[in-house]
């Protein structure tokens, strides 16, 4: 009997326990939850969660849930339909929606840009962290293709935005950095050689929010190159790109 | 007459304990459980995608040579991702090259094929009917993107237009079929051109 009793509680417990009740176990409280094939609204519907039933939810990609219904139905469901679910003691599931909001959080930022440097193609990398609501610093690799020769830049800015809360905001940049120009093969011939210069930046840039953790951005730089001739070599940059937010 | 005292006493007694009874607050027990939030960070995402692929490139000019790179991407939406990846092939001979036998143009170092490539791509979401009552999801997409290209010598801009085909396996494990136009302007061999550099290739990739 004492054993019957141990072996019960035991399972009793170990259902009540917080590493076995299923972690992320939720309840469907609206009258249903459409479930799909793949991670995306173009996937079709193949099953449907009822009101009240539980699901455990297995992963996420993009705004879309992985998710195991109590008889074993695997889909995938919206973040909409995740964010009417309830947890075990009926408190509402958090979830760290991709929006505006989570937009003026952020604390890192990382970008893809096309650009023109002085007519010729540029790419740039870049990655922030940002400080403040209004300050961002943000480091950059630049390369720049031309006909005669290739710039390559290392930089430096802050950045100031002076309406953060604006979904298309203002900014201004001050920067600092190298550039190092090597000529092309064709040119090396006639003499010319590789040279790194250090490089000033100032800069304006629009950006707007688009979706998700996703922004786009416009800039124009203007850099002064700080040579070793007796002339410092002034460019003019403009880039258009997106970064992503985390 | 203790006994009578005692009644006495205990007559009281019942007569108090109801009222002071109810005095003593109701036991309210606290329930020790954590409220804890549920929340969507403790959720394994898969939102990245890294990749291995090989095949073939046509090299403009200097005929056509294997490829191997590798890729990674991001997903920002069920639609949208971004795409860097590298790849490298050897070049091979120009066709003068072959029938002169003469001296080559570029150095083995020269002939060193490499890019790297950052994109963006747009997926249209489907599924590929294997047999009744099987399926496995896919997707076709389309990318546009730009980097550099290391070839003879030098750096070139290149823009780069093309698509793929992903066939999940899994739903973290893809197939990939992969056709590009690597465009960059080149005058290697003469007079400055427009070089379409098209390579097709197989690869996997693996959510993460």
């Amino acid at each position: 009997m004492p054993f019957k009793v141990f072996v019960f509680f035991f399972f009793y417990l170990l259902l009540q326990s917080p590493i076995w009740a299923a972690e992320l176990s939720v309840k469907v409280v609206e009258p249903f939850a459409d479930m799909r094939t793949g991670p995306a609204s173009e996937y079709p519907v193949f099953h449907v969660v009822e009101r009240g039933e539980q699901i455990e939810v297995l992963k996420q990609r993009t705004s879309w849930y992985k998710v195991r219904t109590a008889t074993g139905q695997e889909g995938w469901i919206s973040v909409d339909a995740l964010a009417q679910t309830i947890g075990p003691n009926n408190e509402p599931v958090a979830i760290a929606r991709s929006d505006f909001a989570q937009y003026q959080q952020r604390d890192f930022e990382f970008g893809l840009f096309y650009g023109q440097l002085e007519k010729t193609n540029a790419f740039s990398v870049t990655a922030a962290w940002v400080l403040t609501e209004n300050i961002v610093t943000e480091l950059s690799f630049t390369q720049a293709l031309g006909d005669f020769s290739e710039n390559r830049l290392w930089l430096a800015r802050v950045q100031h935005f002076m309406f953060p809360e604006w979904r298309l905001s203002p900014y201004l940049s001050l920067g600092a950095g190298q550039v190092r120009t090597k000529p092309n093969a064709t040119l090396v011939q006639s003499g010319s050689e590789t040279r790194t210069s250090d490089v000033m930046e100032v800069g304006f840039g629009l950006r707007y929010y688009l979706l998700e953790n996703f922004v786009a951005r416009l800039e124009y730089k203007n850099l002064l190159a700080l040579t070793d001739r007796d002339e410092q070599e002034e460019l003019n940059e403009w880039k258009l790109g997106f970064s992503v937010f985390f | 007459m203790e006994t009578r005292i005692f009644s006495v006493f205990l007559i009281l007694l019942g007569c108090l304990l109801p009222a002071f009874a109810q005095q003593v607050p109701p036991l309210v027990v606290e329930p020790e459980v954590d409220r804890r939030q549920i929340n969507d960070a403790d959720i394994d995402t898969e939102d990245f995608e890294v990749g291995l692929f090989y095949g073939q490139i046509s090299i403009e000019d200097f005929s056509n040579s294997s490829v191997t790179g590798l890729t990674l991407a991001y997903h920002i939406t069920e639609n949208i991702f971004m795409e860097a990846s590298y790849g490298q092939a050897d070049a091979g001979l120009t066709s003068f090259e072959q029938l002169s036998g003469g001296a080559p143009f570029l150095t083995d170092d020269e002939r060193e094929y490499r890019y790297y490539d950052l994109g963006i791509g747009y997926n249209f979401n489907g599924e590929v009917f294997v047999k009744e009552g099987w399926a496995l999801n896919s997707d076709f997409y389309l990318m546009v993107g730009g980097g550099s290209t290391d070839f003879g010598g030098d750096n070139h801009f290149t823009l780069s237009l093309g698509g793929g085909y992903r066939l999940f396996l899994t739903d973290y494990l893809a197939l990939r079929l992969d056709v590009r136009d690597h465009i960059f302007s080149s005058e290697i061999i003469g007079e400055k051109k427009d070089t379409h550099n098209i390579h097709y290739s197989l690869g996997a990739s693996w959510f993460f």
